[in-house]
């Protein structure tokens, strides 16, 4: 499987970051993101469509263990850095049920949205998300291709 | 906090929100209870001012959607002004520059409400 190759694949440099799911702190992702992906061969618009990525991927998982028993627990991310692609990996604990509750968006709109699953994946060039139940982790793996 | 707001009545019913620096996850909460506090005082008139804003991400587009339709329930609306190339591409990525009316200056928003 493609996925397991990337993930398993040895990359040239790995960058990882834990962070506590609390909205404050993912401004720390971001910047550190940031740093990652100035030293590689990316433009200054693809840095900033990753800068936000991260973001995203990062109020997700503090959205969805919000209210949960998991609320609290890290985010892990993880950054493999290739010549030409980065890979991003953002890890935190499976809800043990999935929660009724809506998001701060549906609340807004009185539907339900998902903006953040939309900019992810307009921004980023491969996305995919996993449940690894052995691991009691939920991933979001984030690919995005630099110039050769 | 990265988030700067400033608030200013033009006119009667109409209110200028100027935000500048980051407006995601952790800071949105703010812009939202801003524009709660006008919207309960009874200015339906709002125009929010984005110029200064450097990072936006979906917590604060979810609050500007909010913000139009509780705006708009009042028989009010909203306008943003917006010149950031950056910025102004999450609207476009979205699809949402077809429910908001984007501005390039202030003084051209206020006239249109």
């Amino acid at each position: 499987m493609e996925q397991s190759a990337v993930a398993n694949s040895k990359a040239l440099a790995e960058v990882e970051l834990i962070i506590p799911s609390r909205p404050e702190y993912v401004g720390v992702a971001r910047l550190a993101i940031l740093g990652v992906a100035s030293r590689m061969r990316f433009s200054y618009d693809e840095v900033e469509d990753i800068r936000l990525a991260v973001g995203e991927a990062c109020t997700r998982a503090i959205e969805r263990l919000n209210g949960s028993p998991s609320e609290g627990e890290p985010i892990r991310l993880r950054c493999l850095i290739d010549t030409n692609r980065l890979t991003i990996e953002v890890r935190n604990p499976l809800l043990e049920a999935p929660s009724a509750k809506p998001t701060p968006e549906s609340e807004d709109l009185g539907e339900v949205t998902d903006l953040s699953g939309v900019l992810i994946r307009i921004l980023m060039d491969e996305v995919d998300t996993e449940e690894l139940p052995a691991e009691n982790t939920h991933l979001v793996r984030m690919v995005k291709f630099a110039a050769r | 906090m990265n988030l700067r707001v400033e608030t200013r009545n033009p006119r009667e019913n109409l209110a200028v929100i100027a935000l500048g620096g980051e407006v995601d996850v952790y800071t949105s909460p703010r812009v939202k209870q801003e524009i709660v506090n006008l919207l309960n005082a009874g200015t339906t008139k709002l125009v929010v001012d984005l110029t200064g804003v450097e990072y936006l991400d979906s917590t604060g587009l979810g609050v500007l959607i909010g913000a139009l339709k509780r705006a708009r329930e009042r028989d009010g609306d909203l306008k943003l002004v917006c010149d950031n190339l950056r910025i102004l591409r999450i609207f476009e990525i979205t699809g949402l520059t077809k429910i908001f009316d984007i501005y390039r200056n202030e003084s051209e928003a206020v006239e249109k409400l």
